[in-house]
C-alpha cells in the first residue's frame, strides 16, 4: 500500500520516522494537487471551445466584439497563456479558487453548498455497499458452494452495472410501475434511498468479492483451525476473526471506494437531478468553467489524498508489519 | 401562442378554427395546439405547480445577460415585454400601448402603458424601458440576443413620462418583433442599478410572479405577485394569478422527467420526448401542448462554400437521396410535422414548397452523372477526380434531440444507396462551434428562435458569413447572392407590409429552390403536465408557457 515507507531508512526514534513519513505524504499530496491543477488548466484549453463564450451565457452566443472583450479583460483571459497559468498558482497557493464563469459566484461557495448534499449521498452508499457485502460474504461462507457461486455471480453482475443503467431500471421499476419511491432526488428519505441503491449496489459487488475470498481464506487458515480446536462455534470464528480479516482489503480499498463513488454522482447526481459535485462537474465542464472544474478536481485530489494518507495510518496502526516492511 | 378562454367564451371561433383547420390542414403547418377538457370547471385560487425543465439550469435568471431560451422560459414568469403576440399570432402591444414611425422610418416611438409598478414598486415609465435599452446596450451586461435585437438603435430621448422615442440607423420593420421577446423584457431600473450578481439571483419584474428564492441546482421558486392588475389583452381573469406559487425545477434526464410527471411530484414538464408525447398522449391524465418556436425552422444547412456542395446540382441530387419523411413518421411517432419552409410555421410569413424536396433517388442518380460524379470506389461511393463524395455532419449532442439524431442516422444509410457518404460525429456544443468556425463541415443543423421574418436575414444575408469576434456565424449555408442580399435588405426595412411580405416570400425560395437547406419540421417545443393542471395553452411570442391563467384543480 504505502510505497513511501519501503524508502525510508530506518529511524532513530520512531516518533522522527512517523512525522518524516507523514511529511513525505504531505508533499506527496501537494504535488498531486500541483499535477492536477496543472492538467486541468492546460486540458480544458485543448479541446475546442472559448472560454470568454461560455461566461456571455453559453458558445455561439453571438456575443459583440465589445463584450466578448469586456468579458476577457474581466476574467484576465486575454493575458498570455503563461501569465495565467502563474497567477492561477499563485491563487490557488493563497486557497483562493477564484469566480466560476457559469455561476457568477465565489468557487469556495459553490463548493461549500454543493458538498454536504454529495458527501450524503456517498457515504450513505459507502455504508449500504459495506452492509451488502459483508452480509454476501457471511451468508455464502455459511452456506456452503452453491451459495457461494451465487453470491459470487451477484457481486460480478452487480459491479459491472453501469450506473445510468440501473438508475434507469430503479426509475422504472420504484416510481414508474409500484410509485413507491420518488424519481427525483430530495434530501427527504425516500429520496435519497433510490440514488443510495444505484451507487451502492456496483460498489458491493467489488468489495463483495474482495471480501468473501478473504474471509474463505481466513477459513481455512491455521488461525481458525485453532480456534476449532479450542471449542469456538463457527458462528464464532466467523464474527470474531474471518470478518476482521475480510474487512481489511476493504479499509484499503476505500480510496479507490471514493474514485468510484464520485464518478457514480456525476451520473446519479444528473439523472436524479440532485445538487451535488458531481452534477456541477459535468455542467462545469460543458461550459468551459475552468475555476469551478478545477475548484472540483482538486477538492476530488484532496479528499483522495487524505483518504490514502488515513487508511495508511490506520493500516500501519493495525498491522505492525508494514512499518518493518 | 393560444390563451385558453372558457368554453362558452371559445366555443363559437373554436369551432371556425375547427372547420378551418381541417379544410387546411393539408397545407397549413401546425400551430400550437392544446387540449381543453370541457370540465376544466371555475378556477381555484391556491396550491403550488411545480414545473420540470430540462435545460441547463440558467447562471442567470436576467435574460438580458447572455440570452438564451431556458432563460426565457422561466424569465416569462416574471418579466413582460413591450409587445407580444395574441392567439392568432397577430403582434398586440403589451407593456406598451402604441407606437408609431416616422415616414422616413428612421425615428420611432413607444407609448408607455400607464399605473403600472415592478413588483419592488418602482412605476414603469419611459425612463425606465430606457434604462432597460441601455442595460442591454451596455457591454458589460454581456447580452448577445437582446444587443442583437437592438442593435440598430442608435439613440434614445425620454421625451415624457410615458414616451421613448427612438432614433434608428437604418429603419427596421422587425422592431416591435424584437420588443416581444424575452431577451428584451422590461425590468426595475433600480434594481437594474445593483450588482450583475444581484440582478442575476433575482430580476424584478412586473409579470404575474415574482422571485421568491433561488436554490442552485434545485429549484427557482416564485410566488404570485399580489399587486397584478393588468394582464395582457387575451387572458381569461383579471387580478391576480391563480396559482399561490411555481417551483421551477431542474430535471436534465428525459426519462426521470416524465416519471416525475406521472409519479404526480411535478405537474409541467418541458422538452418532452417523442416516446413520451406517445405514451402520454394515450394517458387519459396527461395533456400535450405542442407550442413551435417562432424563427427558423429545424433544417439541414448544406454549405455551399466548398466541394461537393458549391455545384448546385450536387445539393439538389442530395435532398433527393435522403428519404427525411419516413425517418420522421417512425422516430417522431407523429409527433412533429414535416416542414418545407426556412420559417417555422408559426411566421404568417413562411413560404413552404412542399414539391422540391421529395426522395427520389433515380433524380439524384441522374443529378449525380450529370455534376461528373460517376464512379464508384470500392465501397459503392461516387467519387470525382479521385475525390469520394463525402459530406461531414457535425452533430450537436445538445441541440439535437437523440430521435433527430436517429434521423440522421437513417439519412446516412439512405444516402449510402446514391453512393454519397454522411460522417456523423457527435459533439458537445463548444465542440461543435468549433467546427463550424474552421468550416470544416458540409452539413449541419443549427435551431434559431426570434419573432418574425428577419431571421431570414440572420440565417441567409452575405452579411452573416461574416464571423464574430468568437468565430460565431449564423450563415451556414454560406449562400453569397447580391440578389438574395437586396431583396432581404429591403424586406427588413421596407413600411409596406405587403411589399414586406412579397420579398421574405421571393427570398425564401430563392433559397429552397437553391437547395441551400433541407427544412426538416418545426423548432420542437412539447409540454406534458397533469390534467389537475387547468387552463393551460398561454404562451409568449416565443412560445414559452405562461401561467397567470393556470389554475391547480383538487
Amino acid at each position: 500500500m504505502s510505497t513511501s515507507t519501503a524508502l525510508t531508512p530506518r529511524a532513530p526514534s520512531l516518533l522522527g520516522a512517523s512525522v518524516r513519513w507523514l511529511l513525505g505524504k504531505l508533499m506527496g499530496g501537494i504535488f498531486v494537487l500541483w499535477a492536477v491543477a496543472t492538467a486541468i488548466f492546460f486540458g480544458i484549453r485543448m479541446i475546442p471551445g472559448d472560454p470568454a463564450e461560455a461566461i456571455m451565457g453559453g458558445p455561439g452566443s453571438q456575443a459583440s466584439a465589445e463584450a466578448l472583450a469586456a468579458a476577457r479583460a474581466h476574467y484576465g483571459l486575454d493575458q498570455p497563456l503563461i501569465v495565467q497559468y502563474g497567477r492561477q498558482l499563485k491563487q490557488l497557493a493563497l486557497g483562493d479558487l477564484g469566480t466560476s464563469y457559469s455561476l457568477k459566484s465565489p468557487v469556495v461557495e459553490v463548493l461549500g453548498e454543493l458538498v454536504p448534499p454529495t458527501l450524503i449521498l456517498a457515504s450513505l452508499a459507502l455504508l449500504v455497499a459495506w452492509m451488502m457485502a459483508l452480509a454476501l460474504a457471511v451468508f455464502s461462507t455459511r452456506s456452503g458452494v452453491l451459495a457461494s457461486a451465487v453470491a459470487s455471480g451477484l457481486e460480478i453482475v452487480s459491479a459491472a452495472v453501469p450506473h445510468f443503467w440501473l438508475a434507469s431500471v430503479l426509475i422504472m421499476v420504484f416510481s414508474s410501475m409500484l410509485g413507491w419511491l420518488p424519481p427525483v432526488s430530495t434530501n427527504t428519505a425516500a429520496g435519497l434511498v433510490l440514488p443510495v441503491f444505484t451507487l451502492a449496489l456496483p460498489l458491493a459487488g467489488f468489495l463483495g468479492q474482495v471480501m468473501r475470498d478473504t474471509m474463505m481464506e481466513a477459513q481455512r487458515s491455521a488461525f481458525a483451525l485453532s480456534a476449532r480446536a479450542r471449542g469456538e462455534s463457527e458462528t464464532g470464528i466467523l464474527l470474531r476473526h474471518s470478518l476482521r480479516h475480510a474487512a481489511l482489503p476493504g479499509i484499503s480499498l476505500s480510496g479507490w471506494a471514493l474514485g468510484s463513488l464520485l464518478s457514480g454522482a456525476v451520473v446519479v447526481e444528473s439523472i436524479f437531478a440532485r445538487p451535488g459535485l458531481g452534477r456541477s462537474l459535468l455542467s462545469a465542464v460543458t461550459a468551459r468553467d475552468i475555476p469551478l472544474v478545477t475548484g472540483v478536481a482538486l477538492l476530488s485530489a484532496a479528499a483522495y489524498v487524505v483518504i490514502m494518507t488515513v487508511s495508511d495510518i490506520v493500516e500501519r496502526l493495525a498491522d505492525p508489519r508494514i512499518k518493518q516492511s | 401562442m393560444t390563451y385558453a378562454r372558457p368554453l362558452a367564451h371559445k366555443l363559437v371561433p373554436a369551432a371556425a378554427a375547427l372547420a378551418a383547420a381541417l379544410v387546411l390542414s393539408a397545407c397549413t403547418p401546425a400551430t400550437s395546439t392544446t387540449e381543453n377538457s370541457a370540465d376544466d370547471g371555475t378556477p381555484v385560487t391556491g396550491g403550488t405547480l411545480v414545473y420540470a425543465s430540462g435545460d441547463a439550469e440558467p447562471s442567470c435568471l436576467d435574460p438580458h445577460v447572455g440570452g438564451n431560451y431556458p432563460q426565457a422560459l422561466v424569465a416569462s414568469q416574471y418579466l413582460e415585454t413591450l409587445y407580444t403576440k395574441d392567439a392568432e399570432g397577430k403582434l398586440i402591444p403589451w407593456l406598451a400601448e402604441d407606437s408609431t414611425v416616422s415616414e422616413d422610418g428612421l425615428t420611432r416611438s413607444v407609448k408607455i402603458r400607464d399605473g403600472i409598478s415592478f413588483t419592488d414598486g418602482t412605476a414603469l415609465d419611459a425612463a425606465a424601458v430606457k434604462a432597460n435599452f441601455e442595460h442591454l446596450l451596455d457591454p458589460n451586461t454581456a447580452s448577445s440576443t437582446g444587443y442583437l435585437a437592438l442593435g440598430k438603435i442608435a439613440s434614445m430621448t425620454a421625451v415624457d413620462a410615458r414616451t421613448l422615442e427612438l432614433k434608428l440607423k437604418t429603419p427596421d420593420n422587425s422592431l416591435l418583433e424584437s420588443f416581444s421577446m424575452p431577451w428584451v423584457a422590461i425590468e426595475s431600473p433600480t434594481a437594474l442599478k445593483r450588482s450583475q450578481e444581484e440582478n442575476c439571483a433575482a430580476p424584478v419584474g412586473t409579470g404575474a410572479f415574482k422571485i421568491a428564492s433561488w436554490k442552485k441546482q434545485e429549484a427557482v421558486n416564485l410566488v404570485r405577485n399580489e399587486g397584478y392588475v393588468r394582464p395582457v389583452a387575451s387572458s381569461t381573469h383579471e387580478g391576480p394569478a391563480y396559482l399561490d406559487a411555481i417551483t421551477w425545477r431542474f430535471i436534465p434526464d428525459a426519462a426521470t422527467r416524465y416519471a416525475a410527471l406521472q409519479s404526480g411530484e411535478v405537474q409541467v414538464i418541458d422538452n418532452a420526448q417523442p416516446d413520451a408525447i406517445a405514451t402520454a398522449t394515450k394517458t387519459a391524465t396527461l395533456k400535450h401542448l405542442d407550442a413551435p418556436r417562432p424563427g427558423a425552422s429545424n433544417r439541414i444547412e448544406l454549405n455551399s462554400s466548398k466541394a461537393p456542395f458549391n455545384d448546385p446540382k450536387t445539393r439538389e441530387a442530395f435532398v433527393h437521396a435522403v428519404n427525411v419523411n419516413a425517418s420522421i413518421d417512425s422516430l417522431f411517432f407523429g409527433t412533429a410535422k414535416r416542414s418545407y419552409s426556412p420559417l417555422s410555421s408559426v411566421e404568417p410569413l413562411a413560404y413552404s414548397d412542399d414539391s422540391l424536396f421529395d426522395y427520389d433517388p433515380a433524380k439524384a442518380a441522374e443529378l449525380l452523372d450529370a455534376a461528373g460524379w460517376t464512379e464508384r470506389d470500392t465501397e459503392g461511393y461516387r467519387i470525382k477526380d479521385g475525390q469520394r463524395f463525402s459530406l461531414t455532419f457535425p452533430v450537436s449532442t445538445s441541440q439535437s434531440i437523440p430521435a433527430e439524431q436517429s434521423i440522421f442516422e437513417q439519412m446516412q444509410a439512405t444516402a449510402k444507396d446514391s453512393g454519397i457518404e454522411i460522417k456523423i460525429n457527435l459533439l458537445d456544443l463548444s465542440s461543435w462551434y468549433g467546427d463550424l468556425a474552421k468550416n470544416n463541415y458540409n452539413l449541419v443543423s443549427a435551431p434559431y428562435t426570434k419573432v418574425g421574418p428577419s431571421v431570414l436575414s440572420i440565417l441567409f444575408h452575405s452579411d452573416s458569413t461574416i464571423p464574430a469576434p468568437s468565430g460565431y456565424f449564423a450563415n451556414h449555408s454560406q449562400v453569397k447572392n447580391p440578389a438574395l442580399d437586396a431583396l432581404l435588405t429591403t424586406a427588413g426595412s421596407t413600411k409596406d407590409e405587403a411589399e414586406r411580405k412579397d420579398l421574405y416570400t421571393k427570398a425564401q425560395k430563392l433559397v429552397l429552390e437553391g437547395y441551400y437547406l433541407l427544412p426538416l419540421y418545426d423548432q420542437q417545443n412539447h409540454f406534458l403536465y397533469s390534467d389537475k393542471l387547468k387552463n393551460v395553452g398561454a404562451t409568449t411570442a416565443v412560445a414559452s408557457p405562461l401561467f397567470f391563467d393556470a389554475w391547480l384543480s383538487n
